[in-house]
């Protein structure tokens, strides 16, 4: 008997396995496919190597990143990042970078983008339900039309009108059309001394592919004597008097149970309750049969090229091909190619278990694939040399209107059985990265060691924050969820600090300052660039106020200083009236606090 | 009933917050007002018509090409005003905040 049974060897069983053996408590993991790294695997093709969506290791999670080097030592190289958007013909540096999308749109597109934009801000929609309404309220319809619609739509199979608001929340929360074109013009000044890197522009990888660190993983338990047992697939767990007894798993050696006091999976949270025996009642089973994936396969090309593109990979907005999305694994790593004349490819299609594409012929497939490459200029097909398939279904949770309340509903009768806890992306229908998988999997290895409940797994990855985005200021963990409190004294305390903030007369002066010289050193710039006899006659009677100033290039300069003087003059006295009326506002209020006794930090008698 | 009044350091808290400004309403506001603004004044001489209309205000056009005292100019310099009351209004609160912030890091 061991003391754990832990189903899947992705990076959430894996990572599980590992901690509980630091624990110093023994586990068992079971596989049913016959490759460790779940999604995060690498297949092997004739020594070519194809990651399953390509995985950059870069974490906020400090204690993923110390595991991701005590697992695979110094074995990861750091490689440059370089990743585009195809759209109508046109590549666009991704992340987005305003002045790239609107140089490569043309004038005539970001003038719709604007002006979409600025309808976006004054008549958003009320309610954001949808992928399609929490998107457009923040960057307009156009940009949404364009960068977002197209791709999510072949991502996820269906249209974003129908898809939850909560998905674009989690994914893409803090990018910002205004913060974006902020950082295109003013770089990280604008960003107030914060690192953001959104736009990082290298990362970490294995130097054989992320299946490598998985494969690392499974030999360093074996060392601590831990097993996995693939191609073992856990066909039921045996529960009784609220506890989960056993686990069913069949393999190669046939069919047996595996009793153990504690169980942690990573299945597939439908799968899960149709493996449960005695089976949950109708209802229970109904919300799990609610809950929809998304499935991936990708056409691994290998090239006789030694370049091709230049990208890790490129997103495929074209509506006019299948293909959603290009990894040039080359670029990944040189290693995962064994001939550095040539190429691997992976072109990746999002589609549904069962569907045309994934019951397509291998064959077939291939050749889409090198049609669609063709097509869009990456690669000539008739340098493709060869090529293979990988299928790899339910890659993704889908987020629709109904998963919330499904996943609530099995949270609720899983309770049930406390010493089995979920984990992982498919483990808990959540569209975890690799790192938050790990997390939730530490968690649960720690609470079996305490023997409590002391971490919640559920907590992990619900910020609402951009998974791309790390701040160098962040102090909370990784998932940590933000969970609105009770306005508590110190908060009616800023509230009150709020009501009466003062302007700051200085910054109010230099704000003011810089407007007005900046505003006349552009207006003398403009008209001196236009020429013509007579230049600037009306503007030159700022003379009167401003000595020294005239519509040439030295008069703009001394003007612009004068007018920088006086606007600072205006508003800092500005500054100072607005304060005068605030400070007497109040001392009104703050008398009759006191004059009426009246305690306003303990809000109630 | 606690009848606590105000400490003296809830007092000295208070008066040293300091305005933040929100760019982003600035921008809106401030580009609200600029498109009005000329929008307005353009309508208002072209109500009160006469021999030569708008003889100084068609001297915006140095700044907005295309702009004009008429109905249709009243309404480029409609965007015109409000892309620079924008600019002005987002300027005027980045460099607000700022200066604000580096003199109050708190």
């Amino acid at each position: 008997m061991t003391e754990c049974v832990v189903i899947g060897a992705g990076p959430a069983g894996l990572t599980a396995a590992y901690e509980l053996a630091k624990l110093g408590r023994h586990s068992t993991v079971f596989e049913a496919d016959d490759v460790v790294g779940g999604i995060s695997r690498t297949v092997n093709y004739k020594g070519y190597r194809f990651d399953i969506g390509g995985h950059r290791f870069f974490t906020k999670v400090e204690m993923v990143d110390e595991l991701w080097h005590e697992i695979l030592l110094d074995d990861f190289l750091v490689r440059p990042r370089l990743s585009r958007i195809y759209y109508d013909g046109k590549f666009f540096d991704y992340p987005l970078k305003p002045m790239n999308a609107l140089l490569g749109l043309g004038p005539i597109e970001a003038v719709r983008i604007g002006t979409s934009y600025v309808l976006s801000q004054l008549f958003p929609h009320k309610e954001e339900r949808t992928f399609d309404q929490w998107v457009s309220n923040r960057f307009g319809k156009r940009l949404f039309e364009i960068f977002f619609k197209t791709y999510t739509e072949k991502v996820w199979g269906m249209p974003c009108e129908e898809m939850s608001a909560d998905f674009a929340a989690q994914r893409i929360k803090n990018l910002d059309l205004v913060k974006a074109v902020t950082t295109a013009l003013l770089g990280n000044w604008a960003r107030r001394g914060e690192v953001i890197t959104t736009l990082i522009e290298q990362f970490h990888y294995p130097r054989y592919g992320p299946g490598q660190m998985w494969e690392s993983c499974v030999k360093r338990l074996a060392d601590k004597g831990v097993e996995t047992i693939m191609e073992t697939r856990v066909e039921a767990l045996l529960h009784e008097n609220g506890r989960v007894r056993a686990a069913r798993v069949s393999g190669p050696g046939g069919t047996r149970e595996v009793e153990a006091d504690h169980f942690l999976s990573s299945m597939p949270v439908r799968s899960l309750l149709h493996c449960m025996e005695p089976a949950p009642p109708p209802e229970i089973l109904a919300a799990a049969d609610q809950l929809r994936y998304r499935d991936f396969l990708t056409v691994g090309l290998i090239v006789d090229q030694a370049e091709t593109f230049p990208d890790n990979w490129i997103y495929i907005h074209s509506p006019d091909v299948k293909l959603g999305r290009i990894q040039n694994f080359k670029n990944w790593s040189p290693e995962m190619v064994p001939d550095p004349s040539k190429t691997a490819l992976g072109l990746e299609y999002f589609v549904n278990e069962g569907d045309e594409l994934w019951s397509a012929s291998d064959e077939d497939l291939i050749e889409l694939g090198k049609r669609e490459c063709d097509l869009l200029g990456l690669a000539p097909s008739d340098k493709v040399i060869d090529g293979t398939v990988i299928r790899i279904p339910k890659a993704y949770p889908v987020y629709d209107d109904t998963y919330q309340e499904a996943l609530a509903e099995i949270r609720g009768w899983l309770e049930g059985l406390p010493n089995l806890q979920l984990m992982g992306r498919n483990g808990q229908h959540r569209y975890n990265n690799q790192d938050h998988s790990m997390v939730t999997a530490v968690y649960a290895a720690r609470n079996i060691a305490a023997g409590a409940t002391e971490y919640d797994v559920w907590d992990v990855n619900v910020e609402d924050e951009y998974h791309e985005e790390q701040r160098e200021d962040a102090t909370a963990a990784s998932g940590d969820r933000l969970v609105p409190g009770h306005v508590a004294e110190e908060d009616l305390l800023e509230l009150v600090r709020g009501a009466f903030a003062r302007y700051d007369a200085v910054a109010l002066g230099s704000a003011l300052g810089v407007v007005t010289a900046l505003g006349l050193f552009l207006a003398t710039a403009a008209l001196l660039a236009q020429g013509g006899p007579n230049v600037g006659a009306n503007l030159m009677l700022l003379a009167n106020y401003l000595p020294g100033f005239a519509v040439d290039w030295t008069g703009a300069v001394i003007g612009s200083a004068e007018a920088g003087v006086v606007g600072f003059g205006f508003g800092w006295l500005l500054a100072k009236l607005i304060n005068g009326v605030i400070i007497l506002e109040e001392r009104n209020l703050l008398g009759q606090i006191e004059g009426r006794a009246l305690d306003l930090f303990e809000g109630e008698d | 009933m606690a009848t606590q009044a105000l400490a003296t350091d809830e007092r000295g808290l208070i008066q040293a917050a300091i305005v933040r400004m929100r760019a982003r309403i600035m921008a809106v506001v401030f580009g609200l007002l600029g498109g009005v603004s000329v929008f307005a004044a353009t309508a208002w001489l072209l109500l009160r018509g006469g021999q030569q209309v708008g003889k100084h205000l068609k001297l915006l056009n140095n700044y907005f090409p295309g702009y004009d005292v008429t109905w249709t100019g009243a309404f480029l310099g409609f965007f015109y005003g409000a892309l620079v009351g924008a600019a002005l209004g987002f300027t005027l609160a980045w460099v607000y905040n700022r200066v604000a912030e580096s003199r109050d890091p708190a």
